[in-house]
């Protein structure tokens, strides 16, 4: 072009490897080690074995952190999802009562879970102003209030043909179905998020919404897809749930939201959106599992388990302000 | 010419050594009179002198001096990163120096913060007002320093103080208007008007102009004509030339962060201002290729929608430039916003190559081959904290991934081929879009048009604060898109750019066009009065 100055412009990246020991997930490997040797020195029943067998009742809720990741990537947030657990687990066991065969009960938890995420995906992506918080508040409320409906006076459900879910909570030698399940959508989730054209689109949107949205992204139908997504592995989790407790109450997933964001933002993926990756989310993941595993095999009551971890998050989102201010204070 | 270049760059070197050495007799008598025990008196009411500003890695100011004259309107000038902007921030106490001294009224001040330049009469309008947008007029005066007696906000007593500041400026609204209800114009007077409650005596304006209308700029013209009237000292930072001349007496350059030089306004000339700043000489500024438009590209029929704009109609054609002008608010960027499909028409026909298209979203627009780049760089046109290569290749980057997965070798190479076909200034592809400047930022926002075969290119004001080096490169590349065909709708307030750039101008007023001119008919004086036809617009357009 005329007036070129020819000056070049790099576009070699530079070696990944320094950047990796630097980076979150750098630390969340050595944390997840050191966690690891903790539990193994704290309770002399941890060991691979009695973690695999224990595993399964925390590890559904990594279903829910694999998506979350890319809501609260969009800037978003969803706090419906422990209660479509709660419905997609009860609408499943009532299904499973009928004598329904199994992959019925199973479409049945997927389908349940896949239309309330759609319910929260419409209603956002119609009133686009809507905050998101607020809007899964309401859904939240709904999707349990009918849920307790449906359970009625007696407030709990037992599925009372578990052959189908036994299968689901069955292992290859030692090792869980679940454990399973579990790598591989993780690896699915991250690798789409990480490597595609629809992860890219993913980060735009939550970096710079308008921009995106000028730049030939449909916004919208991305939002969709992720809500109704998020609502499917709900039911995935609802189904494994059941696997563990035979069961549904009214007090299903509740909490689930929490601890699926949690992981995520303890996994480095900030709650503003844009930032972070699912390499984080699910070291973090796997942390939190494997410590809430230790701590109940050494009869640590629940709520210590949920303080520790509550100290845990506010020092993982606290931690890159304090070394920020750290060298400030010894540039000075 | 790249030898030229560098030949000129030279000169400044020695340049401001020579200006420093006459500087340096007036400081030795400042220096005569503080050391006398006299009251100081001073032939400046500020003056600043080797001032030197680091920030963490650069040096942002490097032995800076500025003199400022009693009821003088100073301009200072410069391109962006010269250091205008840490320059003021020093003088309003928000940035240290590290190096350095202030002496206002001939004493020397040492401003801790923020506070004591406001107690010692310095106050500073920016381009963007920060007020509170839910607050009253009134309020936003008055912040910080309201009017109370026993513990209680005097409101009767501040609406009329307000109010009686608002009159002076002629301001057009009441002190109880809700702030985020008034145009941009409007709260720049608010925060004139604000400086003027706490009798600052030195008035700092930063590009009060960018975002102003002519008509809304002849009226801060008039407003700073008053200030100095009153006695007010006025520094002026401005990008645009017709500022400097109507208002300024001396006008000071800055450049890479140094003190290049000041000059009387009277006596000094486009080219010699330009040469000072960029610090090569700029022959052609609107390098406008002439090219003999090809057959109809984009056509608008009757295109309305209710409150924005009503019954526009026009054409481009392959490599033509058409100018769409008017005041802000006219409606010019709501009727592209609807060619794009940003917002729905509600009636009217928009043919592309003479078929009629229906464009519901941006994407779909893009798809088709017409790409708005838009008026806002930070908020619509780059995702800042992205590298440029990211950027870059945004719009298009299902094009070349495999299977979903993107292929980031082919999109590396690409981003780096278009950056350069655009000759941005960068030196890698993967540096945040935040580190450039405003004039780089913009290549990268063409950049991002170029990673696709696109018919119609429509620039939503592309120059808007941009330097004026950088504006004669991106117009250069707006006369090579022509020159490849392209049809081009290039929106501006710019008088000299529409009339430098456009094959056609149309004008717009309250929401409908009032005229098509050709390049040759042309002139301010025409453009003004069609722009102005209807009367003021009210700045919301046509109802």
């Amino acid at each position: 072009m005329a007036g070129k100055s020819g000056r070049s412009i790099n576009n070699v990246p530079e070696a990944p490897i320094k950047k990796m020991i630097l980076s979150w997930e750098g630390i969340l490997v050595v944390l997840f080690i050191l966690i690891n040797i903790f539990c193994a020195s704290f309770s002399e029943f941890y060991n691979l074995s009695s973690l695999l067998r224990q595993m399964p009742i925390y590890l559904a809720e990594v279903f829910l952190m694999l998506p979350m990741a890319y809501i609260l990537v969009l800037g978003e947030i969803d706090i419906s999802v422990g209660s479509i657990v709660c419905l997609s687990a009860t609408m499943s066991c009532i299904v499973c009562n009928t004598g329904a065969p199994f992959i019925i009960v199973v479409l049945t938890g997927l389908l349940v879970g896949t239309l309330c995420g759609l319910v929260n995906g419409v209603i956002l992506t119609k009133f686009q102003e809507l905050p998101p918080m607020i809007v899964t508040l309401a859904t939240q409320i709904i999707f349990r209030g009918i849920a307790e409906i449906v359970l009625g006076s007696g407030g709990s459900i037992s599925a009372t043909n578990t052959d189908g879910f036994r299968l689901l909570g069955g292992k290859v030698g030692s090792v869980p179905y679940i454990l399973f399940l579990v790598i591989i959508l993780a690896v699915v989730f991250a690798v789409v998020l990480g490597k595609s054209t629809f992860g890219r689109r993913v980060y735009a949107i939550g970096t710079n919404r308008l921009t995106a949205y000028y730049s030939g992204i449909h916004v919208q139908k991305i939002r969709l897809i992720i809500y109704t997504v998020m609502g499917t592995m709900a039911g995935l989790c609802s189904l494994f749930l059941i696997s563990t407790s035979y069961g549904a109450n009214t007090t299903t997933g509740n909490g689930f939201e929490m601890d699926a964001i949690a992981m995520a933002v303890f996994g480095g993926i900030s709650s503003t959106g844009g930032k972070g990756n699912l390499a984080g989310g699910i070291i973090s993941a796997f942390i939190i599992v494997c410590l809430r595993v230790g701590l109940g095999q050494k009869n640590v009551h629940a709520q210590v388990i949920l303080l520790i971890l509550g100290v845990l998050l506010i020092a993982a989102v606290a931690l890159p302000n304090i070394v920020g201010q750290v060298k400030r204070v010894v540039k000075k | 010419m790249q030898k030229n270049g560098k030949y000129f760059t030279r000169i400044p070197k020695i340049f401001p050594f020579f200006l420093l050495g006459t500087n340096g007799t007036i400081y030795m008598n400042q220096k005569r009179t503080a050391k006398g025990g006299e009251k100081a008196v001073s032939e400046y009411v500020l003056e600043l002198k080797g001032i030197t500003k680091i920030f963490p890695g650069v040096k942002a100011l490097n032995n800076v001096q500025f003199q400022l004259k009693p009821g003088e309107v100073h301009a200072l000038m410069g391109e962006n990163g010269a250091g205008k902007s840490t320059f003021i921030k020093v003088i309003t106490g928000v940035h240290k120096a590290e190096e350095g001294e202030m002496f206002l009224n001939g004493q020397k001040v040492d401003f801790k913060g923020p506070k004591d330049a406001q107690a010692a009469g310095i106050a500073a309008v920016y381009q963007h007002p920060t007020s509170y947008p839910h607050l009253t007029v009134a309020e936003n005066i008055f912040m910080g320093h309201e009017i109370i007696k026993n513990h209680m906000i005097q409101w009767k007593a501040m609406n009329a103080e307000a109010n009686k500041l608002l009159k002076e400026l002629n301001a057009d609204f009441d002190a109880t208007a809700e702030m985020g209800t008034l145009s941009v114009a409007q709260q720049q007077m608010v925060e004139i008007a604000k400086a003027l409650s706490t009798n600052a005596k030195i008035v700092i304006l930063d590009e009060p102009t960018a975002a102003l209308t002519r008509r809304e700029s002849e009226e801060l013209y008039r407003i700073v004509d008053k200030l100095k009237e009153e006695g007010v000292s006025i520094i002026f930072i401005s990008h645009r030339f017709e500022d400097m001349y109507r208002l300024a007496s001396r006008v000071t350059v800055f450049r890479d962060s140094q003190y290049i030089g000041t000059y009387d306004v009277d006596g000094i000339t486009n080219a010699d201002l330009i040469k000072a700043m960029v610090g090569r000489e700029i022959k052609d500024l609107f390098p406008k290729p002439e090219v003999k438009p090809g057959k109809e590209m984009l056509r608008v029929e009757d295109l309305s929608r209710v409150g924005f704009y009503k019954n526009v109609s026009f054409n481009v054609r392959a490599g033509e430039i058409v100018g769409l002008t008017g005041l802000v608010g006219a409606g010019r960027t709501e009727v592209v916003e609807s060619i794009c499909g940003i917002t729905k028409a509600d009636s009217g026909k928009v043919y592309l190559e003479g078929k009629e298209v229906y464009i519901k979203q941006p994407s779909e627009a893009m798809d088709k081959g017409i790409i708005l780049l838009p008026e806002d760089r930070q908020k619509e046109g780059l995702i800042m904290s992205w590298g440029l290569g990211r950027n870059v290749t945004l719009p298009t980057i299902s094009k070349y991934a495999k299977n979903g997965i993107n292929d980031e070798k082919t999109e590396r190479e690409l981003a780096k081929k278009l950056l350069e076909d655009v000759d941005t200034k960068a030196v890698d592809i993967f540096q945040p879009a935040s580190s450039l400047s405003g004039g780089n930022q913009q290549k990268v926002v063409v950049a991002k048009a170029l990673s696709q075969e696109m018919k119609v290119v429509i620039m939503d004001e592309p120059t808007k604060g941009v330097d004026v080096g950088a504006k004669a490169e991106i117009y250069a590349i707006m006369g090579e898109l022509a020159l490849k065909g392209y049809a081009i709708i290039l929106i501006s307030s710019e008088m000299p750019e529409i009339l430098g750039m456009a094959d056609r101008i149309i004008v717009m007023c309250n929401g409908r066009k009032t005229g098509e001119l050709s390049r040759q008919e042309a002139t301010q004086e025409k453009i003004l009065e069609l722009a102005m036809e209807k009367g003021p617009s009210n700045g919301k357009g046509a109802k």
